[in-house]
């Protein structure tokens, strides 16, 4: 089977008992044979495991007891996932055997929705320190070269959904660690707002800033995903009572009146982005006013407020977690990671407590400033992947993050795809909704992807394989 | 740019830590926290007295 197939294709296919989940789960793992060995999406494929919830699925379709839209669908989980009795390392030595008795919570409700399990996807570091080359597993490589950088966290997802190895999986994003990864492997990945998808079972970096997340090859499929994500649950602390909304209703209806805000100067002065990139966004502009969408500038304060407040509470509730191994286990962290994470070790309380204060300021005025917009846009990474050898130690705090603005103040903000630059590889926007309307993210995002058809090109590896 | 401590001064700040750091790691970290001062600087610039920190929480909620 050389077809690249979306979550909702093959949904339907399955559905009209037109393509087996068996074979479907075969052909993803006769790519991941095929091509894991340069893209090292996967730190632990589950062969065994994939055929086995593949061929349940299947006798549940023949049966006409389908669980729905995913049931059939081969996924992959971030090691950061708990996942029972199969290890979940965080990509770090010091989880290296690591065996969880119980699933995550996401990851339990996936297989409730009849997900085919593929296996365990690469990360950075306990989703921080990477790309690093000093760790029991290497980094995941992009599939539109693997000379070049996923971006991460949530790398190995980036690159295995790219790939066609999985058609969906779990990202976590802490200050972009879902919509980086989305942005740089030309996918669709969202972060949605804070408290719409349990924590529980995830590893935790920063409590205030993680949020759990789908990544996909197309916006609708992120919508399909994050259906079976979404939820209460009283054993995470942070997760919100309240209905969760139908993320599907939206897609395919008019933009006609959508009224959007474009951040511009966040990526044309605060952190100016490649020539590609904002064509890409001013082209998206573009096709939004065409399709009768109003779009007008907006205005917040410099990217570097929401960066720093961001920055600092990250490192201070990530280094709080892992203060105690720091100081016994220094040198089995990756050198990134360690590096990158002994600086919270110099923070002051009152620095936290201020950053604190600041964000609430923040989310004020973004709240404000988004009254009269249905969504913002902005961009999610600054330019192309650069090559993967070539990504400074100090990256997350030379230049302001892109996406760090909307895991400081939990609005759901999505990464996609607008095109290709110079190098061939992706480029990419980020649209952002007002919290718990990620329904409306799914629709502008659905329908500037139908309207330029981004989503018809594939990774050229991945096609050379299948030829 | 410079940090705004010495490097004798950052010593003592290491040492407070309890990191196990070698020399090395030490000058990286030195090297690097410029950075962190400055968005120390840029969350401490001045703000109403009474600006609550967005951690505040509803008692019957939680």
């Amino acid at each position: 089977m050389d077809e690249f197939l979306t979550i909702a294709q093959a949904s339907q296919l399955i559905a009209d008992k037109k393509l087996s989940p068996v074979e479907l789960t075969q052909a993803c793992l006769d790519r991941v044979k095929q091509q894991d060995d340069v893209l090292h999406a996967f730190i632990l494929p589950t062969q065994e495991r994939a055929m086995s919830d593949a061929r349940a699925a299947e006798a549940r379709v023949m049966a006409g007891l389908s669980r729905g839209k995913l049931d059939g669908v081969p996924i992959g989980h971030k090691d950061i996932y708990n996942t029972a009795g199969i290890r979940t390392t965080g990509h770090s030595k010091l989880l290296e055997d690591n065996v969880p008795e119980r699933d995550g919570t996401v990851v339990r409700k996936w297989a409730e929705a009849g997900t085919v399990m593929m296996g365990k996807l690469s990360t950075h570091e306990f989703a921080m320190g990477g790309p690093s080359f000093d760790l029991p597993w290497p980094p995941a490589r992009n599939p539109w070269n693997p000379e070049h950088f996923t971006a991460g966290s949530s790398s190995g997802t980036g690159a295995a959904v790219a790939a066609g190895l999985v058609l969906g999986g779990t990202g976590s994003d802490t200050g972009g660690s879902i919509r980086g990864p989305a942005a740089l492997c030309g996918i669709a990945g969202i972060k949605p707002t804070y408290g719409l998808v349990s924590r529980t079972g995830v590893l935790p970096l920063s409590f205030s800033m993680d949020h759990a997340g789908p990544m996909a090859w197309t916006v609708e499929d992120c919508a399909l995903l994050l259906q079976a994500m979404a939820g209460h649950d009283p054993s995470d602390p942070a997760s919100v009572d309240r209905p969760v909304a139908d993320f599907t209703v939206d897609i395919g209806k008019s933009v006609k009146g959508l009224r959007i805000g474009v951040v511009r100067h966040f990526f044309e002065t605060d952190n100016p982005v490649s020539p590609a990139t904002l064509l890409g966004i001013n082209h998206a502009m573009d096709v939004f006013e065409h399709l009768g969408a109003d779009v007008r500038d907006v205005t917040l304060s410099p990217m570097a407020d929401y960066h720093a407040c961001g920055s600092i509470i990250l490192t201070s509730e990530a280094y709080a977690v892992h203060e105690p191994w720091l100081k016994t286990r220094f040198n089995d962290y990756g050198e990134l990671f360690r590096d990158r994470l002994a600086l919270g070790g110099f923070i002051r309380a009152t620095d936290y407590v201020q950053a604190l204060r600041r964000r609430r300021m923040l989310c004020e005025e973004l709240k404000a400033a988004m009254a009269g917009f249905d969504i913002l846009v902005s961009a999610s990474q600054a330019a192309e992947a650069p090559l993967i050898a070539e990504v400074p130690k100090w990256s997350t705090m030379e230049t302001p993050s892109l996406t760090m603005p909307f895991n400081l103040t939990g609005y759901p903000a999505m990464s996609v795809c607008t095109g290709f630059g110079a190098g061939g590889l992706p480029v990419s926007m980020q649209l952002i909704a007002k919290p718990f309307a990620e329904a409306t993210l799914f629709q502008a995002g659905h329908a500037y992807e139908v309207a330029v058809g981004t989503r018809k090109r594939r990774p050229s590896m991945v096609l050379a394989e299948a030829a | 740019m410079k940090p705004s401590v010495s490097e004798a001064e950052f010593d003592v700040m290491v040492a407070q830590t309890g990191l196990p750091l070698s020399t090395e790691q030490k000058t990286t970290l030195y090297d690097a926290y410029w950075m962190l001062e400055a968005m120390i600087a840029r969350v401490n610039t001045p703000m109403p007295r009474e600006a609550e920190p967005g951690h505040i929480f509803i008692a019957e909620v939680r």
